[in-house]
């Protein structure tokens, strides 16, 4: 077998579907960030954008950039009622009763959508053209750009939210020093509100970039949530950088191991590679800021 | 008169024209089929169009003065796509005696446990999809198959090949027992008739959104094997997938699918990478393209033209299988004799001899319980975003 050409090739899949990956590890970190909540209906987000976007375009024929637009913006409300709705009301309870209410809410969602979208497959119609064209011998088509370099400007725009902000000073703040936030009047309800919102946001982006090449049903949520939590974990719990390179990574491994071994086995390799990095990194690649490997 | 009598004359009148109204020809004993399918679920807005389709025939049925002056009675559960409850739901009716048949389920996942359950407890099962061919094996006495098989789609896409003259086809299949008997059929009977068949090592679940990095190893067999079709042999959405990801890396052979891509949904899905591919089909895919002298066809157009009428949507391939399980139950009890039993339902539809239907026409042997053949079945092509009959001298 010609392994170099099909290394690239399967290079250029890998970077396309890990940076999928990196958007929802990057919406799992942000709401983590703000409440150290792990919210599992980050999946539901992905696929409401897609879901919506379709329906508005093919069911209610808004044009496409109007739809996808209104598609961002309907999935952010559903972010903030999903805060307003359960979390809130369960603000006192434990973060793990939290995390379960979530999981329910993805349940919710899924379902929801199921009903109302209906339950077979959905495509979108990509950005611009449908027609691969050649790089160095690898097929790309214009909406793995899109996927990129969309990817590359969310990127930027979290981390100078997070690290150039005062907003963003006070996201991380009311996570890792509650007591600190407080005392410095932060409003740590505000916080975690406006994470729901930004992490359904990109999520959403996430669900309708992709929606064109992987295409999106209503019950494509919780696969796409447990790989982007995989990849937040893999490149470091709770860093917007380590998300985005566990992403990447999971997607280039995952990729890259089916020129090895038969594609069956593309997901337990992906798994294998998790548990031997976390083995010897059990803060994931770049660390993670909220947890502490010497627990035992 | 007084008004004592009047009264007593009303109520006599009434009495009369209660018993004489066609109503009381309906008093006669309830024919009931028990329907197990996935109404909830990946599958639910598909067996929405096989429920739609079974209500308007039952009804049908019962608005021409039933079987015999016995109404037909559809008693729906949802199995939500899940094999306990798939059970569940079985066991239920069989408890009630006065079920003399199961339909369901539509997916492939839950036929082995309903079958099981229907040899257990003595009851006919009429299933919605192909055969499987593990439980093919089995010999099974109560369990009845509407969709064509995995042998004669083979056959057909064998014929396909003959005329197109592909000499050498490259099948990439999925990872589930249908797809691999698929796959398994189309090399035996294709390598009888001299073609040269592959079958990729790798494959395909119905849960993967990228084919990709799979399609990049083949295609340098592709190209060393001077390969003539790819055959997708698969179902469902892994169907768009495989034909757009060949289309994105630069594959331009012919692509061949399953009896499963004729589907609509399957062309929104695909766009333009659905051109071009073509597969053996079902008849209700292009109904109003059959023969002149197909004897289904008027039976398809009229289907259609009921099935616009009442829901503004026209017939497809699974509102044909809907079609064909209703008929199939008034043709066996029209046909049994005396009291209705389970077991002289299933003797009697085992007895299914040249039923005509929107699928083509059924005949059950004991050692067959698949009903169609491959006269069942036409070549389709998918052009401009619709499905086309195509024809090829000797081969149809």
């Amino acid at each position: 077998m010609d392994l170099w050409p099909n290394i690239l090739q399967l290079l250029s899949s890998g970077i396309t579907i890990g940076a999928v990956y990196a958007m929802v590890a990057l919406g799992f970190v942000t709401i983590s960030r703000a409440s150290q909540i792990i919210n599992f209906a980050q999946g539901e987000f992905v696929m409401l954008g897609g879901v919506t976007t379709f329906f508005l375009l093919k069911s209610v024929n808004i044009p496409y950039p109007l739809a996808i637009l209104m598609a961002i913006s309907i999935v952010v409300i559903i972010g903030f009622l999903l805060y307003i709705l359960v979390i809130y009301p369960l603000r006192k309870a434990s973060v793990l009763i939290l995390i379960m209410a979530t999981l329910g809410v993805s349940i919710f969602l899924s379902s929801t959508s199921g009903l109302i979208f209906g339950t077979l497959p959905k495509a979108l119609p990509p950005f611009s053209g449908a027609k691969p064209f050649q790089v160095w011998g690898v097929s790309v088509v214009p909406q793995n750009l899109w996927v990129l370099g969309t990817t590359f400007i969310l990127l930027i725009i979290l981390y100078l939210l997070s690290h150039r902000t005062l907003l963003g000073k006070a996201m991380e703040a009311s996570s890792t020093d509650p007591l600190g936030a407080d005392l410095l009047g932060i409003s740590r309800n505000l916080m975690t509100f406006l994470a729901f919102g930004v992490s359904a946001g990109v999520g959403a982006i996430a669900g309708i970039l992709i929606t064109p090449i992987f295409f999106t049903s209503y019950n494509a949520g919780p696969l796409l949530g447990l790989k982007g939590f995989i990849g937040a974990v893999l490149g470091g719990w709770g860093k917007n950088s380590g998300a985005i390179l566990g992403g990447f990574t999971l997607g280039i491994i995952e990729s890259l191991s089916t020129a090895f071994i038969p594609s069956g086995y593309k997901d337990g390799v992906a798994f294998a590679i998790l548990l031997v990095i976390l083995y010897f990194r059990p803060k994931g690649i770049l660390g993670s800021p909220f947890m502490d490997s010497r627990r035992w | 008169m007084p008004l004592r009598n009047i009264f007593i004359i009303a109520i006599l009148t009434l009495v009369f024209f209660t018993w004489a109204s066609p109503a009381h020809v309906a008093e006669k004993s309830l024919y009931k089929i028990g329907v197990n399918l996935e109404f909830t679920g990946p599958w639910a807005e598909v067996t929405k169009t096989l429920k739609n389709a079974m209500v308007m025939e039952a009804e049908g049925i019962n608005a021409m003065g039933g079987i015999d002056g016995h109404p037909l009675e559809l008693i729906f559960e949802d199995n939500g796509f899940d094999l306990g409850r798939a059970a569940t739901n079985m066991t239920k009716f069989t408890r009630n005696k006065e079920i003399l048949a199961i339909v369901g389920p539509f997916e492939d996942n839950l036929q082995a446990t309903t079958r099981a359950i229907a040899e257990r407890e003595e009851i006919t099962n009429i299933i919605i999809c192909p055969s499987n061919p593990m439980v093919r094996a089995l010999k099974q006495k109560w369990a009845f198959n509407i969709a064509q098989s995995d042998i004669i789609v083979s056959e057909k896409l064998v014929d396909l090949c003959l005329a197109r003259n592909y000499n050498k086809v490259l099948v990439f299949h999925g990872a589930w027992p249908l797809a691999q008997s698929l796959a398994e059929n189309f090399r035996r009977f294709g390598e009888a008739k001299g073609a040269k068949v592959i079958i990729s090592k790798e494959t395909h679940k119905p849960t993967d959104i990228d084919m990709t990095p799979q399609l990049i190893k083949l295609k340098p067999i592709i190209k060393r094997e001077k390969i003539d079709a790819f055959y997708a042999c698969t179902a469902g959405p892994p169907g768009p997938i495989v034909c757009k990801n060949l289309r994105t890396l630069g594959i331009k052979i012919p692509i061949l699918g399953t009896h499963a891509f004729g589907f609509g949904f399957i062309i929104a899905l695909g766009g333009e990478a659905m051109e071009g591919v073509e597969f053996a089909g079902a008849k209700p895919v292009v109904f109003d393209q059959l023969d002149e002298n197909d004897p289904v066809r008027p039976i398809n157009i009229d289907f259609d033209k009921r099935l616009r009428d009442r829901y503004g949507v026209g017939i497809d391939q699974l509102a044909g299988y809907g079609h064909d399980t209703v008929g199939l139950i008034y043709d066996t009890l029209k046909r049994c004799t005396g009291e209705v039993t389970r077991a002289s339902f299933r003797d009697s539809l085992e007895n299914t001899k040249g039923l005509k239907s929107c699928h083509g026409i059924y005949n059950y042997r004991p050692t067959d319980h698949d009903g169609l053949s491959k006269k069942d079945m036409v070549l389709v092509r998918i052009e401009g975003g619709k499905f086309k009959r195509i024809k090829f001298p000797g081969f149809e």
